[in-house]
């Protein structure tokens, strides 16, 4: 499903160049749940973005679902993100103005669906988070468990066959984490395959995988992760 | 895909600062489509055909100072001596100087006895020199001869038999468009002027005047104490005749005091008021269009400084750069519409009062629907730039926590 060979992202000033991302390799499978941790400043967040395709790397290669993306342009990211990719974030990144219809039905405009079939695909990702009834609702009068519900329905929407999950339960309390946690599980489940970045160990181990990255670079903890749970049995 | 809906909902919740575009653009509308249609009509007034070959003409006005002064005798040798001048195509006496903002009137009718009613006209008292003098195009009848000539005392009536009139003037006396060999009246007047000839136009003394065009020539010269002459140079050879028109009739009579000047500088000078209408009104048009389009890129640019983490977040959903540029041009363009569309209606409202109150000219539709078209422009214009800056906001943004 992802495949990064030797990624390489750097940053560069006047004066610095700052490495984020170095010789950075990772294979996520169709259907895994790969949860990412790893201390601030280590390079999650520009792993994410571009796996997400928010930014290019500075070399290396990307295959996204068997397409190397790292030499197309920005039409083309644009729909490889619309069709593939759906996007949570840590702060839900709703648009204040628009009801949930409305906001859920951005990315549905931007791939050219028509309206009813927009309008039959937000009504069924509202009823799969639960939330039919706040169709008419702005995002400042749902709890944050509720407009993270809502982000979640929001990239379902577009049928994405990979969902890149950004702390998503990093401004929730631990109720609201679990919920949004199990609906998490239960798209993945369904065949979707999930890449998290989270703080949140506990989150983390429930995930099939757990990646490390540390200094821009990245360690499979997923026997660590095993050995550590099999030794405190 | 133009999301129209989302963005009229968007647009309600920020209503108030839309809104105050909106309302500065339908003001700038009502402003500059009225002021438009002045500096329009001055320019158009400024434009019209005099009927007078202006670059060629000198007036010459003088005054003697002895009392006893032997006017048609002066006349008669000043017009010799100008028309011997090597340049001059032709000269001529006049009561008036054309375009000078000063001059005679008088109302006169078709029918005798008439006390009301009538057409008000501008009058020369001129001579057969006039038609070659002042360029005027005869399209009916004949010009003067000496013999049609009066030269009448002061207090002495002053009528003449016989009239060429110009063809605003004869439309006015006779609207079926025949004038010619026809006559007309003073006000209770039962003697007739004969109208003997029509030329095609002439400005009369006040380009201001609403019936500027209304002239009649009648061919007298009155012995009173000053005298004008209007002196024709070839084309030109005008300043060249002029210094010689000067030193000669000063040296012919030195006892007078004479004024000389080119018909344009007298034409400019009755102009004046409308250049200088024409020159604020298109500044404060300017600025009034420079203005509005900064509170387009104002708003434009507060608005994409407030959204640059929504700009992020609809970048990683899928939009493209022309999706972001094309969503803040067509939002403005809302805004421009909704003010333009107030703005008509204010601007027609406003040009009804000023039509009423200041006898200003009409707004026509086309000169409205032209001066909204390019408020459209300049606002497009104006939101251009920071709409195709909002485009290169990077999708990361959205993971960016500030």
């Amino acid at each position: 499903m992802l495949k990064m060979h030797n990624i390489r992202k750097s940053y560069r000033t006047d004066t610095i160049e700052t490495h984020a991302l170095r010789d950075f390799n990772l294979e996520v499978k169709e259907g895994e749940f790969v949860s990412v941790t790893g201390p601030s400043g280590s390079g999650k967040t520009t792993f994410l973005n571009i796996a997400g395709m928010l930014e290019t790397a500075s070399g290396g290669q990307y295959l996204l679902d068997g397409e190397d993306v790292s030499g197309l342009n920005d039409r083309d990211r644009s729909r490889l993100r619309n069709e593939k990719i759906g996007f949570i974030f840590q702060g839900f990144n709703l648009i204040p103005d628009l009801n949930l219809f409305d906001n859920i039905d951005v990315p549905l405009r931007y791939r050219g669906f028509n309206a009813k079939e927009r309008r039959r695909r937000i009504e069924k990702v509202l009823e799969q988070v639960g939330l039919s009834a706040r169709a008419k609702h702005l995002p400042a009068q749902l709890s944050g468990g509720q407009q993270q519900r809502v982000a979640i329905a929001r990239a379902l929407a577009g049928e994405p066959r990979f969902l890149l999950a950004d702390e998503p339960t990093g401004n929730l309390d631990s109720l609201m984490a679990r919920q949004v946690m199990e609906l998490l599980e239960f798209i993945n489940e369904w065949g979707t395959t999930i890449v998290m970045v989270t703080h949140d160990p506990d989150l983390a181990r429930r995930a099939h995988r757990n990646i490390q990255i540390v200094d821009g670079q990245v360690s499979d903890l997923q026997h660590a992760v095993a050995a550590a749970e099999a030794a405190t049995a | 895909m133009l999301e129209l809906k989302p963005m009229l909902s968007a647009l309600w919740r920020n209503k108030i600062s839309a809104m105050l575009i909106a309302l500065q653009l339908a003001l700038t509308l009502a402003i500059v489509s009225n002021a438009s249609v002045i500096v329009q009509d001055r320019i158009e007034k400024m434009a019209r055909p005099t009927g007078m070959p202006v670059e060629d003409l000198i007036a010459v006005t003088f005054q003697p100072i002895a009392q006893d002064y032997d006017m048609h005798g002066a006349v008669v040798a000043d017009l010799d001596l100008l028309r011997s001048i090597p340049g001059v195509v032709d000269a001529t006496h006049t009561n008036q100087i054309p375009v000078s903002g000063s001059g005679s009137a008088s109302v006169f009718h078709s029918q005798p006895n008439q006390e009301i009613g009538g057409e008000v006209s501008n009058y020369y008292e001129t001579g057969p020199h006039f038609m070659q003098t002042l360029g005027m195009n005869l399209v009916a009848g004949r010009n003067f001869t000496p013999a049609d000539m009066r030269v009448v005392q002061p207090n002495e009536d002053a009528r003449t038999q016989v009239a060429i009139i110009t063809r605003q003037m004869a439309d006015a006396l006779y609207p079926d468009g025949d004038a010619l060999g026809k006559s007309f009246y003073n006000s209770n007047g039962t003697d007739p002027v004969e109208i003997i000839g029509i030329v095609e136009r002439h400005l009369g003394a006040w380009v201001s005047w609403s019936k500027a065009g209304n002239v009649i020539f009648f061919p007298r010269l009155q012995e009173n104490n000053f005298k004008r002459y209007m002196v024709r140079a070839e084309p030109g050879r005008r300043d060249e005749v002029l210094k010689a028109v000067e030193k000669q009739l000063a040296e012919r009579d030195p006892q007078r005091v004479m004024h000389i000047e080119t018909l344009s500088e007298r034409l400019e000078r009755s102009y004046m008021s409308d250049n200088v209408m024409v020159k604020v009104l298109s500044a404060v048009v300017t600025l009034l269009t420079f203005i509005v389009a900064l509170g387009i890129v104002g708003l434009t640019v507060f608005w994409i400084n407030q959204r640059r983490k929504q700009i992020g977040v609809r970048r990683a959903l899928g939009a493209t750069r022309a999706n972001i540029s094309r969503y803040f041009l067509v939002e403005n363009s809302l805004i421009a519409v909704t003010g333009l569309a107030l703005g008509m209606a204010g601007a027609q409202i406003a040009n009804h009062f000023m039509v009423s109150s200041y006898s200003q000219p009409a707004l026509s539709l086309p000169v409205l629907l032209v001066c909204a078209l390019i408020l459209v422009s300049v606002s497009l214009v104006a939101a251009l730039v920071p709409a195709l800056r909002a485009a290169n906001i990077s999708p990361a943004t959205a993971t960016r926590s500030v």
